[in-house]
């Protein structure tokens, strides 16, 4: 079954004045419990189609239809994995990782049993009650995981979340995250201009083209779970995805970025 | 220690007779004074009833400070018409509403609370509007992505994101209050600390003068201790060090 569908999605920017087409017709279907990565060059314009899914964006043209229906407003049922985290500094972490479903009306009670399993599955539990600036880089990501699958949404969006850590912290992440999405059986959408990153990750891999962005290529990445960063077999699919987009990188040196 | 030492100098110079007690008051009739104002009431009713009036002005000031301030970060039109007014309204000093609040309310607590707060809810609106303008933006994405919206966005995300910012402005609202308490007691002389600084003026009592500007000094001492402080050390215990 479909569960988000972009149509023909399509972005101006304002850059200096003048409109610039940052996205040139999208179109993108993901399919439920599926794992997808979309990879591209920095600038491509696929931050911004991840706005655009969360309805933190307006589209200047397209739709966006989850479980078929259309949707312009953000919301709790696409819950977004931020580059920093966006964690609240104001709220300690079982705080932040219960705000969603305290926003959602859910009594306390019940709150605190959803967000003590994600604590858990995080491995949090020892920080609960810790604030967002005692923590590591990489167990804010962890905070900001939680935070955002404790909702249960129907689709988990994922903006470069792992791309300010170090490449240990990274590696265990890549892993863990494969583990949670075959235990909560997620839809996920993964954004990030990490090679290797998308191909351990995704089920599937869109290759974005430089601006004006449009999905070039699609790589099926059809290999056992967990994968692992420094597996010699999916060394095939990475140099595929360098093919592809060395041409953009040219494209994007000619264009002066 | 610094007190003390302070109050050694003056017990010094007002005991060097180089000034007269009619200028300088030895420290021993200003405690006089003090005593003597606790012992007939005056003092601590005179204090209870300052303080009244700040907390009633003081809490108009932040709540109607911190909606005017919302609405002017929030609509680009209010921020064009309130918003330049604001930053006028702002440099008017408490004391210049007196005659205005003598008009409209009489010599009424109702007048010195309207001193007192209009002075601080300008700075309140305008610290307000500039800590809303500071909150990271991710954080109103994150919080609408979470399914916050409206009043809900406003009160979970952007004052809790802009607090450090209001407390500063309340910080300054309150140093408006109290001045405003303050300079409409003197002119309006309706009870309180004011009051008390007038009619020390009418029975040339300058030891009930420079007692009363201590008490007014030290209230200032202990609200910032007590108060703004506490708040500051539970807002660093959160955010952490900035």
């Amino acid at each position: 079954m479909t569960k988000l569908q972009a149509k023909n999605i399509v972005k101006h920017f304002d850059h200096n004045g003048t409109s610039v087409l940052a996205l040139d017709g999208i179109n993108l279907d993901v399919q439920e419990g599926d794992f997808v990565c979309i990879v591209g060059p920095s600038g491509c314009g696929k931050s911004t189609f991840l706005n655009i899914l969360a309805g933190l964006e307006k589209p200047d043209d397209g739709e966006i239809l989850l479980n078929g229906k259309p949707i312009s407003m953000p919301g709790p049922d696409r819950t977004m994995v931020f580059q920093e985290g966006a964690l609240f500094p104001w709220l300690n972490v079982i705080d932040n990782v219960e705000f969603g479903l305290k926003i959602a009306g859910i009594p306390k009670d019940e709150r605190r049993q959803i967000s003590q399993r994600y604590l858990d599955m995080m491995q949090l539990t020892k920080f609960a009650d810790s604030y967002i600036y005692q923590l590591s880089t990489g167990m804010k990501q962890r905070v900001a995981i939680a935070r955002a699958i404790a909702l249960d949404p129907e689709i988990l969006l994922m903006d470069e979340p792992f791309a300010a850590l170090d490449s240990q912290t990274r590696d265990l992440l890549l892993v863990e995250l494969q583990l949670i999405w075959e235990r909560t059986k997620k839809t996920i959408l993964f954004v990030t201009h990490n090679i290797a990153e998308s191909v351990v990750l995704g089920n599937r891999v869109e290759i974005f083209k430089h601006r004006p962005s449009k999905i070039k290529k699609e790589i099926i990445i059809d290999y056992r779970r967990p994968r692992l960063a420094e597996d010699e077999n999916l060394r095939k699919y990475q140099h595929e995805i360098i093919q592809e987009l060395k041409s953009e990188i040219i494209e994007q040196k000619k264009a002066g970025d | 220690m610094f007190y003390v030492g302070l109050v050694i100098v003056w017990q010094l110079v007002s005991s060097s007779h180089f000034l007269s007690e009619q200028v300088i008051p030895s420290p021993f009739e200003v405690g006089k004074a003090l005593i003597m104002g606790v012992k007939d009431g005056s003092l601590v009713y005179g204090i209870a009833t300052s303080m009244w009036r700040l907390i009633v002005g003081l809490a108009i000031a932040i709540a109607g400070g911190t909606v005017l301030g919302i609405f002017i970060a929030r609509y680009e039109t209010v921020n064009q018409t309130i918003g330049s007014l604001l930053l006028g309204l702002q440099s008017i000093p408490s004391v210049a509403w007196v005659p205005l609040a003598f008009l409209w309310f009489g010599k009424t607590d109702g007048g010195v609370i309207f001193v007192t707060s209009i002075g601080a809810l300008f700075a309140v609106a305008i610290t307000t509007h500039s800590g809303i303008k500071s909150v990271p933006l991710e954080f109103i994405a994150a919080g609408k992505n979470m399914g916050a919206s409206g009043l809900q966005l406003i009160t979970s995300v952007i004052l809790p994101a802009s607090f450090p910012h209001l407390i500063s402005g309340f910080k300054q609202g309150w140093s408006y209050a109290w001045r405003g308490v303050i300079s409409a007691e003197v002119i309006f002389s309706v009870l309180g600390l004011g009051s008390l600084l007038n009619l020390g003026t009418k029975e040339n009592n300058i030891s009930q003068v420079i007692a009363i500007l201590i008490v007014i000094m030290f209230i200032g001492i202990l609200v910032d201790a007590f108060v703004f402080k506490r708040l500051e050390r539970s807002i660093m215990s959160k955010w952490g060090p900035r």
